[in-house]
């Protein structure tokens, strides 16, 4: 078991890590930037070093300071969190090489499912549902009527340079087919120098299903249940629960055991998740895999009962898989709310600043993983996430109720938060139903997010 | 006594505000008190009291203890050195060297007349040897780490009296 590990993140998960190291007998080293000398975590730290100013890049994604930090603390270990370094394979190579060892999952794994295109023809080989696409670029309209006839419209048509929802076109029929090919085509030249497109599948209004994974460094592979994250604001999620109320036992078998076909594959190890899109038709399809410990983890934590940040660092140290996929049970239901210093009625801009007062929620079936705190300053160099809030009960229903009960007594003053859209979505009827899709926040609070629920106001 | 283990706690009672430890080493019969001295400034670092202890000890482990002790995590220490001198803070986390190498000369002593142009140290950070140039002009004060010693980003590392 490792002596000593550096955890290579901030804010929430450098909580979370090192309060899985402190019942595991492990040391801990955090490292900060000067923007968080504040933080709360650092006082359970065993050893702290202030790795560099508080721009990311020269702080928190330096892969030789951190390094450096691990080198002179003598860690054995560095566990690298969600965003920053978690999928940076060059990351994992250095540490590979420093014979430190990288908490997730090998280099070459991080690398293939990091290439998306792979990372589909992974799942294809795999006997996985994948997106139907031209899988390659479409040279000409002629190709892509071809294509769109054979896949069904809609169809989405992308730019293969493009990214973040830009050079992306819908088209319905085969008229707007003609016409979006060229208009993306040339968007995509103007915008990227390159007017390749391909295209996909339009799948209307998903779902957004996800598949937790967790593998030993022995092959041995199982899958801990579904996450729903379809509450979603321009691919950012909000909401997550487990299990999907859109789910029947017969889908959900189905889509684990896609996801741990996809898993095998790739030889996968540690902790990690394959993302699905489900469609209204009962239709699912692999999108992509998150080789690394999830913002959402803990709601799989609640219904299995497992430490799934444990696991991992268990897993990395070499020990087997103590439990086979027959022994994982589920209990109750569990959803996530993610508590994000920003502010609604102004698009969502970040609201950092001083927490003047802070008084979270408690009870039965509450739990909170936040290092906010009374007089904490919200650094305005990160992420807007200031905490996870989740609730926990027998029955959606009643976790719905505990949520709202538990978003109710959450104080925070000072900076503005995301608590009152929160509150309007579990109040919302279509989300109490279960029979809500990503489309619903852009639905019901795209134009106008103050609005309160039930009115859809297009002015 | 480990000398490592009292660095860190000095350390600690710096980030903590502590004022005063005391320490026992019975299988060394040792007895030790670590105290800041908030009233008057100290010589580098929270004075190292010997209460009582075995022959073994004496004078040369104090001195060793405070000569080794890296003023820089305390506030209250550097407070004082603001008066007579500007601190050069690390620009990194690594390795601090004195020296290009084991056999070099030192590229700066007490004493030593530096320009913005003058290489003061090594960090070392993932086997790359960083030169650290100094920001100021003015002669060296006070080094304020120990050779191959680590250091975190903004820690002090030389006093400078500029000019």
């Amino acid at each position: 078991m490792f002596r000593r590990i550096l955890i290579a993140n901030r804010g929430e998960i450098a909580q979370r890590v090192i309060r899985a190291c402190r019942e595991l007998g492990i040391e801990t080293v955090a490292v900060y930037s000067t923007a968080d000398a504040d933080a709360i975590y650092l006082r359970q730290a065993d050893e702290t070093i202030c790795i560099g100013p508080a721009a990311s890049a020269k702080s928190y994604l330096d892969i030789p300071s951190i390094i450096a930090a691990a080198e002179v603390a003598d860690a054995d270990a560095i566990h690298p969190g969600y965003g920053f370094l978690s999928e940076n394979e060059h990351f994992a190579e250095v540490c590979r090489s420093c014979k430190i060892t990288f908490i997730g999952p090998e280099p070459e794994t991080i690398a293939k499912l990091g290439d998306k295109v792979a990372a589909r023809a992974l799942a294809h080989a795999a006997g996985v549902p994948i997106v139907p696409g031209s899988d390659g670029p479409v040279e000409d309209e002629t190709k892509a009527i071809a294509v769109a006839a054979k896949i069904g419209y809609p169809i989405m048509i992308k730019a293969a340079a493009g990214g973040g929802g830009r050079g992306m076109r819908i088209a319905r029929n085969e008229p707007s087919l003609v016409t979006g090919f060229h208009a993306a085509s040339s968007e995509a030249k103007a915008a990227f120098g390159d007017g390749t497109v391909y295209l996909e599948k339009f799948v209307e209004n998903p779902r957004h299903i996800e598949v937790q994974i967790m593998a030993d460094k022995h092959g041995k592979i199982v899958h801990l249940g579904e996450r729903d994250c379809s509450i979603q604001r321009r691919h950012q999620k909000l909401i997550e629960e487990s299990p999907s109320p859109a789910l029947t036992p017969e889908l959900r078998e189905r889509i684990c055991k896609s996801a741990v076909a996809v898993a095998k594959h790739a030889n996968y190890q540690n902790a990690g998740t394959v993302e699905f899109l489900l469609g209204r038709d009962g239709n699912y399809y692999f999108i992509e895999v998150n080789a690394r410990i999830q913002v959402e983890h803990c709601v799989t934590e609640l219904v299995t009962g497992l430490d799934l940040v444990q696991l991992q660092i268990r897993m990395a140290a070499g020990e087997k898989l103590p439990f086979d996929q027959s022994d994982v049970r589920f209990n109750g239901h569990a959803i996530e709310c993610r508590i994000n210093a920003e502010d609604p009625d102004r698009d969502f801009q970040p609201s950092p600043g001083k927490i003047d007062l802070f008084v979270p929620p408690g009870g039965p079936g509450v739990r909170l993983d936040s290092h906010a705190y009374s007089g904490y300053r919200i650094p305005p160099n990160y992420d807007s996430m200031i905490g996870k809030l989740l609730a926990h009960r027998a029955r959606r229903d009643l976790a719905v109720r505990t949520m709202v009960r538990a978003l109710d007594e959450f104080i925070i003053q000072g900076p503005k938060t995301t608590i009152p859209l929160l509150r309007n979505v579990l109040n919302h009827s279509d989300f109490r139903a279960g029979d809500h899709d990503t489309g619903f926040i852009e639905r019901y609070y795209g134009s106008h997010p103050g609005i309160p629920m039930g009115r859809k106001d297009n002015a | 006594m480990d000398l490592k283990l009292i660095q860190r706690l000095i350390a600690m009672m710096n980030r903590g505000g502590l004022a005063e430890i005391d320490l026992e080493d019975s299988n060394a019969g040792i007895k030790l008190r670590l105290k800041r001295e908030s009233a008057a400034p100290p010589p580098q670092a929270p004075l190292v009291h010997l209460l009582s202890g075995g022959h073994a000890l004496g004078g040369p482990m104090m001195h060793q203890a405070q000569a080794g002790v890296p003023a820089a995590h305390g506030s209250d220490a550097l407070a004082k050195k603001e008066l007579i001198g500007t601190p050069i803070p690390s620009p990194m986390v690594g390795t601090f060297y004195r020296s290009a190498s084991p056999e070099s000369e030192v590229f700066v002593a007490v004493g030593k007349r530096v320009t913005t142009d003058s290489v003061l140290c090594i960090i070392e950070a993932m086997k790359v040897m960083n030169e650290i140039k100094s920001e100021v002009s003015g002669e060296i004060l006070e080094i304020l780490v120990e050779n191959g010693e680590p250091v975190e980003y903004g820690q002090p590392l030389f006093l400078v009296k500029t000019s």
